[in-house]
């Protein structure tokens, strides 16, 4: 969940075109726990298919706007367990989600109250990995009873827990997103703390968190800032993600940040964890992630794909030629 | 039974009626005389959004005595730069009958439940001049967590609104999502008037954020730290 109105950092410079060079990680398998597919196009999901992203997260988060109604909520989490898997499926990545209320639209608590009714209905369904992502955005008092209601949701149902933290007043909101977790006896171990940085990241592996850290382009984490956290911290319980949404980001910020990782001078074992390994085991707390069918879901689609299955037959997607300025 | 500030409410209609064509003005006369008299929101919704088609997008012109007297009628308002569809849509909201509140608060909030861009800036920028003030709170606190720039800065530039009545907890978010957004925050009236402790320690928190991240830090900042604890 992220905003970016950094104009100034974002339009200084020179603007140079260059090509996208990845052979440095050609081969290796990435997990971005946390991406916001239904605001990206096709072209995305292929890029991230190319560059070895074979499955992904998709929380549950805002639409830029407040939504007015708890029918835009039903249909919105109805489409991430739905359209958005099929499309995701196109491209031969296994699609996931978290289920929740995010923090800004907890300030709404008419329509709090509903959608708390609705999201029983949905944290069962096949393919939700947590909670998520809901914690703080303001610190408001609202914010703060539908973290609670949703972290003892998150503890009956045994799932995991992604912790959007604020992007204002973060140290703070940080330590209280803990602090509150704990108090409503989630175990550290089952709750992924997001949108970490060189501020927050030493408390939260200290008190046995998962740190995420999301390489957004102005508003959050460098990647060169990244290398210097593992470098610094190690790869345990540290993971990595994109957050790319409808703000500019980069859903190529994982396979870019493991390439720079490797240059320099991070070993193959550690990039895996960051890139790949940590987030699985600590999403798969849900039971519901099989690393087989990151296989299984590429290889269908392939097969289909030479059979020259259709679209609507479950098929992949024909690539397009970017290049041509013909559309056929 | 709520009134409107009649002086605003005469330095507007003078600004107006010299900004627009006479066909506009025609048009915007007759609308809001059934705005008026009406007891449901048909004509006040379809002239609301009409309006922008008639009165087209200008920069109002002000001369040096209406920013004066605009100014003294209430302090903190400035209209540098509005639209005179911002300013029509403004002088509209101030005629809606107020008699009855909950039927008032029901029309408002109608508006906003729908407005586009530009209505949305029209609507924060009436926040001052609304009746029953203190029911919009709640409005004034969503509309900040917009991350649409102009419905931003209709709340934070040169509106005295939430100076006023924002709890302390809501200003600071003000405040900090104006600088997070790299808004000109010396246009937010009552910004120095109202740091706090708190806000203070959350800016602070905020430097060594950037710094640890090799970003720089607005001056602004560090205006506001050290008001709160001269010492440093």
């Amino acid at each position: 969940m992220c905003c970016n109105e950094n104009f100034e950092e974002r339009n200084k410079g020179e603007k140079i075109q260059t090509t996208l060079d990845l052979n440095d990680i050609s081969g290796m398998k990435f997990f971005d726990p946390h991406v916001h597919m239904t605001s990206r196009t096709t072209d995305d999901y292929q890029a991230m298919a190319d560059a070895g992203i074979v499955a992904l997260i998709e929380p549950a988060f805002w639409l830029g706007q407040p939504r007015t109604g708890v029918d835009s909520f039903t249909d919105y989490y109805s489409s991430l367990i739905g359209w958005e898997r099929f499309r995701s499926s196109q491209f031969g990545i296994k699609h996931y989600c978290t289920i929740g209320l995010n923090s800004r639209e907890a300030n709404n608590e008419k329509l709090a109250e509903q959608v708390m009714e609705i999201l029983p209905q949905f944290i069962f369904k096949e393919g939700v990995v947590g909670i998520g992502e809901i914690g703080f955005d303001d610190q408001t008092a609202a914010e703060e009873k539908y973290y609670r209601l949703q972290l003892d949701l998150a503890l009956e149902a045994g799932l995991p827990v992604q912790i959007h933290t604020p992007h204002r007043d973060k140290k703070k909101g940080t330590q209280r997103s803990m602090d509150i977790a704990i108090e409503q006896g989630l175990a550290p171990y089952m709750v992924i703390v997001d949108h970490n940085n060189e501020e927050t990241v030493k408390e939260v592996l200290d008190r046995g968190f998962w740190a995420a850290f999301t390489i957004y382009p102005f508003t959050k984490m460098g990647n060169e800032r990244m290398v210097e956290v593992v470098k610094q911290y190690g790869s345990e319980r540290i993971m990595i993600n994109s957050a790319a949404d409808w703000g500019i980001s980069d859903p190529l910020a994982i396979p870019k940040t493991a390439a720079l990782m490797k240059r320099s001078g991070i070993s193959l074992a550690d990039i895996e964890l960051v890139t790949y390994r940590n987030a699985i085991t600590a999403f798969a707390q849900s039971g519901q992630i099989n690393e087989d069918d990151f296989t299984t879901i590429k290889n269908i689609d392939q097969s289909q794909k030479f059979a020259s299955n259709s679209i609507l037959r479950g098929g992949q997607q024909p690539r397009v030629d970017k290049n041509s300025i013909i559309i056929s | 039974m709520p009134v409107i500030d009649i002086n605003l409410y005469k330095l507007f209609q003078q600004i107006i009626k010299r900004n627009l064509s006479s066909d506009a003005w025609d048009w915007l006369e007759k609308k809001i005389n059934l705005v008026k008299t009406e007891e449901r929101s048909m004509q006040l919704n379809l002239s609301f959004s009409q309006l922008s088609r008639l009165t087209g997008r200008n920069i109002v012109e002000l001369n040096s005595n209406e920013v004066i007297e605009i100014n003294l009628s209430m302090s903190g308002l400035e209209l540098n730069n509005w639209t005179i569809d911002r300013l029509c849509r403004v002088w509209l909201l101030m005629q809606v009958p107020a008699g009855d509140k909950e039927n008032y608060l029901k029309k408002i909030n109608g508006l906003f439940a729908t407005a586009e861009m530009n209505e949305q800036v029209a609507l924060y920028s009436a926040l001052p001049i609304y009746c029953y003030p203190e029911e919009w709170i709640a409005r004034c606190e969503e509309g900040i967590r917009s991350n649409i720039g102009i419905v931003l800065e209709a709340i934070m530039y040169h509106n005295p609104y939430p100076a006023k009545f924002l709890s302390t907890p809501s200003w600071n978010q003000l405040v900090l999502k104006a600088f997070f957004t790299e808004k000109e925050v010396d246009k937010i009236y009552g910004l120095y008037e109202r740091i706090n402790p708190a806000l203070s320690e959350t800016l602070m928190d905020y430097i060594q954020e950037r710094l640890a991240a090799h970003r720089t830090v607005a001056p602004e900042i560090y205006q506001l730290t050290q008001q709160m604890n001269p010492q440093i």
